[in-house]
């Protein structure tokens, strides 16, 4: 039964998202009904499926030998099913109210929840085929979002994000077959798969290949040089920047790269040789990277893109330790980084929404005249910064204790590399609360008389999201033990 | 009654908050009795928590399994606490005739009862953990002071301050990293922490990882090479809020090092090393150029800043030092120099209120107009020189006589001789303004003289601080007894 319902979690939301422009609802409301509700019913069924106990395998098709399409729920795909299950409705939510202003609202829907469905897939993956099979499907069904206005603009963002990702998914299928060719199995094994017989010396050339996987799969995990689609596809309509671009898409990409460390290729085999090391330096480089260019940007969501591309590649960091702990951090950062991103972005789109602005110069004073929206951007600048008590000092502190106990120099640097990056994530978040919260002396607000914050439907999220924050910094005891058992394989 | 320590700490905290929230406050009356009543009830309440709860321990809760949240009352933070409460007290009311020609006192007073709660719970924090989370909310609600008057200036200032104030924080926490590696606990116990076991072979990394987190913490106290904050940022503030910053806020960074240094790192650890040595030539570096700037600083707030980073400057030389008289020394100059430095703030508040006056060639005659203010200037300037019966005599006394006893090759006699030529300096920066004020010379203008004595609420608070340091000189032996008893164990 529960093997036929992981199938049933992954096609209810893509046949919702088919039945949307088919169905002829009579009102806008009918419609959001219907999604909300089955959104919702999809997210229980996922949480009831992560709750029971289960270890079987459930194999949809063979296609030969040991290439398989086979779902498989363990502690990796409970912590990344459980967040993305865990946030689409209230990003559905959101995205009703937000989508009101733009057009062609069905295919946007059908598209969105469809998306839900994929990702869903990639969580449950058993296998490295399935997981390679439903991150090159996340890519076509997330172009039409990126291109959803049909700008020129967004056109060619769309164009440049289906060229990198498919460019990134052809080097993970170079990984893919030689996990086939040297490994035991492809299914995902904590501590990995490969045969060291098999392998014999040609431990180098496996090395490479690892480091051309991981940067194919960190081409969706914005890894520098393969960053630059994701400040463009900023373009997308809000729901889709901070669901997709900030959770969704940009974590299967860490997902995928901790897949391939940790159950492919394990850690046995890659820690303290170059490939860990070329890898870890990417990781920092990008995370420094990520924030300089959000200080320079002005635009409030390529701002935060690039702020996102830094924090993704704390995930990758904490991958690259290659330890249990290295893990626990990365997938601490995961969940809590995913809940204070999508709630800065859904501020950035309330913004947008309610007053057409578009850049940080233009927030003078806003601060007063959405009180709700710029408080919860604060409390979510504030975690992002790490300050203690909220959620990213906790995820912070998972990852550089991991980097001090793995005893690496080059994981030393890296610390130095996360605090200089919390400076800079200080200055590229509070300029923007400063400004709204103090315009200055001479600061006139009649221009901005008549903003007001959005209706409950924007509000409800954002402070679900905040209580989330605090929640995850003061007690995350729970949280934190769960996720160090599934990197103990404990799951 | 262990809980009792809480309420010096939740109780200004949460008046700020009503202060800033509700709308009623705007009613000048009864925001002025609300703030000035809840200013005495948090210091009565300190009071009654260091006499009921005193050195006992309270586990509040964890914020992950390993990360406790510890309030424990022992002397050093008696002290802190001691000098806090008054500080706070004084120019709390003197805000009250200040603040009428600022605009948005409810904000000032909302975050001026916020910003005690939190120096509060700095003084009580039983561990690193629970001191570095409220001390980088203590630079998040101290900012708002510090950029109170909206203009461009003060903006700036006040970035600038957050800014350095973070990136001292993150060295901190870089620190913080390493000791939950290398410590046996996080907690403040006297001697240090250090795993004597886990330490060997790895001491130049843990003397390294100290002397980042004493430069941390040395950017809230204004040492070289991180202090160009404090000139911009203090003197920017409403007068009562530079007292406060001046005198109080400066000195959490000062309590961070104590922390770090003798309870965390423990004395034996540093003593002799290249830490204690580069350590000592920062400060003296400090003090020698802190009165340097000072005395070619026309504007007289701007001026008093300087100074404060050469006095603070003595307080970290005597823990430099780590010699016990050298130690006693330096506590007691943090309270001397807490006393003498809001009151000079606060003067240079009162002259600017009335006259409006801000360059100290401007400040001719002052002495006529108010005597009784300047009288109050004189004297604690002549405790910053360090001239007996004042308390700035008693705690020079101990810095030189400990250093000279220390025997420390070399700076046992170049650490007094700075600090004596930086004495000098203090006299040439300080006393001009008393000179000019009682004797503007022949060609003064008699007719013209209106007495200008501010009211009541700018005297007395000067006058109390004023006969505190006066009597911390003339009867010092009751604190440096008391000092001395806590200094010996730690040292």
């Amino acid at each position: 039964m529960k093997e036929i319902m992981m199938l049933v979690v992954i096609l209810l939301p893509i046949i919702t998202g088919i039945l949307v422009p088919l169905l002829p609802f009579k009102q806008r409301k009918h419609m959001e009904v219907f999604l909300e509700g089955l959104v919702v019913l999809n997210s229980l069924l996922v949480w009831w499926l992560l709750t029971g106990s289960q270890e079987e395998a459930f194999t949809l098709a063979r296609f030969t030998g040991n290439l398989t399409i086979t779902f498989k729920i363990d502690g990796m795909s409970m912590v990344f099913a459980g967040l993305v299950s865990a946030l689409w409705p209230f990003a559905t939510l959101y995205a009703f109210e937000y989508m009101t202003k733009e057009e062609h609202e069905k295919t946007f829907f059908a598209f969105y929840t469809m998306t839900y469905g994929v990702t869903l897939g990639i969580a449950l993956a058993g296998n490295m085929l399935t997981l390679y099979f439903f991150y090159e499907l996340l890519t076509l069904v997330t172009v039409p979002l990126v291109m959803h206005t049909l700008t020129r603009e967004a056109i060619l963002a769309s164009r440049k994000y289906l060229y990198y990702s498919l460019g990134g998914a052809a080097f993970a299928f170079i990984g893919l077959i030689f996990i086939i060719i040297y490994g035991n199995t492809t299914d995902f094994v904590l501590g990995g798969v490969l045969d060291l017989n098999k392998i014999g010396d040609r431990t180098n050339t496996l090395l490479l290949i690892y480091v051309m996987a991981f940067m194919g799969f960190g081409v969706k995990a914005a890894v520098c040089p393969f960053n630059s689609w994701l400040p463009d596809a900023g373009v997308a309509p809000t729901p889709v920047t901070a669901l997709l671009h900030a959770v969704a898409v940009v974590k299967s990409g860490a997902f995928a790269i901790l897949r391939l460390t940790y159950y492919s290729f394990g850690t046995d085999f890659l820690k303290g040789t170059w490939a860990q090391t070329v890898v870890m330096l990417i990781a920092m480089f990008t995370i420094v990277y990520g924030c300089s260019r959000a200080v320079k940007e002005t635009h409030i969501k390529r701002r935060l893109a690039y702020s996102t591309i830094s924090n993704l590649s704390y995930i990758v960091f904490g991958a690259t330790l290659m330890t249990p702990l290295g893990m626990m951090g990365a997938l601490s950062h995961m969940v809590f980084h995913a809940v204070m991103k999508i709630s800065s972005f859904f501020c950035a789109g309330a913004i947008m929404h309610q007053t057409d602005k578009h850049y940080v110069h233009e927030l003078d004073g806003l601060g007063y005249k959405m009180p709700w929206v710029f408080t919860v951007f604060t409390i979510s600048a504030f975690g992002l910064m790490g300050v203690p008590g909220l959620a990213g000092f906790v995820s912070k502190w998972n990852l550089a204790s991991a980097a001090v106990e793995s005893g690496n120099p080059v994981a030393y640097a890296g610390i130095v590399c996360l605090l200089i990056s919390a400076l800079l994530t200080a200055i590229y978040m509070l300029t923007i609360v400063v400004r709204a919260f103090f315009p200055g002396k001479d600061f006139d607000d009649s221009s901005i008389q008549d903003i007001k914050d959005p209706s409950w439907k924007m509000l409800v999220p954002l402070v679900i999201f905040t209580v989330f924050i605090i929640l995850f910094g003061l007690c995350s005891g729970p949280v934190v033990s769960f996720l160090k058992d599934v990197a103990n394989g404990g799951y | 009654m262990i809980y009792l320590m809480l309420l010096p700490i939740l109780f200004p905290i949460l008046m700020g908050i009503s202060l800033l929230v509700r709308k009623e406050m705007k009613n000048r009356p009864a925001l002025l009795i609300t703030t000035g009543v809840s200013l005495i009830i948090t210091a009565l309440l300190g009071l009654l928590a260091i006499i009921l709860a005193r050195g006992e321990m309270l586990l509040l809760f964890n914020l992950t399994a390993t990360l406790p949240i510890i309030f424990k009352i022992d002397n050093m933070g008696m002290v802190f606490a001691g000098m806090t409460m008054i500080v706070f007290v004084c120019a709390g009311f003197f805000s009250f005739e200040y603040m009428k020609h600022e605009q948005k006192e409810k904000r000032y007073y909302g975050y001026y009862l916020i910003v005690f709660g939190i120096l509060m719970a700095l003084c009580f924090a039983g561990n690193i953990i629970t001191f570095y989370l409220f001390f980088e909310i203590l630079t998040l609600s101290s900012m708002p002071l510090v950029l109170h008057n909206g203009s461009r200036e003060a903006v700036m200032a006040g970035l600038k301050y957050l800014f350095y104030s973070l990136c001292g924080a993150y060295m901190a926490l870089f620190g913080l990293y390493f000791l939950n590696k290398y410590g046996n606990t996080l907690s403040f116990s006297e001697g240090g922490v250090i795993n004597a076991e886990l330490a060997a072979g790895n001491i130049q990394l843990l003397l390294a990882v100290a002397f980042v987190m004493i430069l941390g913490f040395s950017v809230k106290a204004g040492m070289f090479p991180m202090h160009a904050w404090l000139p911009a940022a203090h003197p920017v503030a409403p007068a009562p809020a530079s007292a406060v910053l001046s005198a109080v806020i400066v000195k959490a960074g000062v309590l961070g090092i104590v922390r770090v240094v003798y309870y965390l790192f423990g004395a034996s650890f540093l003593r002799g090393t290249w830490v204690q040595t580069a350590w000592m030539i920062l400060t003296l570096i400090t003090v020698f150029m802190g009165s340097m700037l000072a005395y070619r600083e026309p504007v007289l707030k701007k001026r008093l800043a300087y100074s404060t980073v050469s006095q603070v400057s003595y307080i970290l030389f005597g823990l430099s030092v780590m010699d016990a008289g050298s130690v006693t020394g330096g506590v007691l100059h943090v309270i001397c120099h807490a006393f003498i430095k809001a009151a000079l703030f606060l003067c240079a508040g009162a002259i600017i209120y009335k006259t409006g006056k801000t360059r100290v060639d401007e400040l001719r005659g002052i002495g006529k107009e108010m005597p009784l203010l300047l009288w109050c200037y004189t004297i604690v300037s002549l405790g910053l020189i360090g001239i007996p019966p004042t308390g700035g005599f008693v705690s020079k006394w101990y810095l030189a006589v400990g250093a000279l006893e220390s025997g420390m090759p070399g700076f046992s006699w170049v650490g007094p001789v700075v600090l004596l030529i930086s004495a000098l300096l203090t006299a040439g920066y300080l006393l001009p303004v008393t000179i000019h004020g009682f004797f503007p010379g022949a060609d003064y203008d008699y007719q013209k003289l209106q007495k200008k004595e501010p009211n009541s609420f700018m005297t007395v608070p000067v006058l109390i601080l004023t006969v505190l340091s006066v009597l911390v000189g003339l009867f010092p032996n009751v604190l440096i007894n008391f000092i001395q008893q806590f200094v010996t164990k730690i040292v």
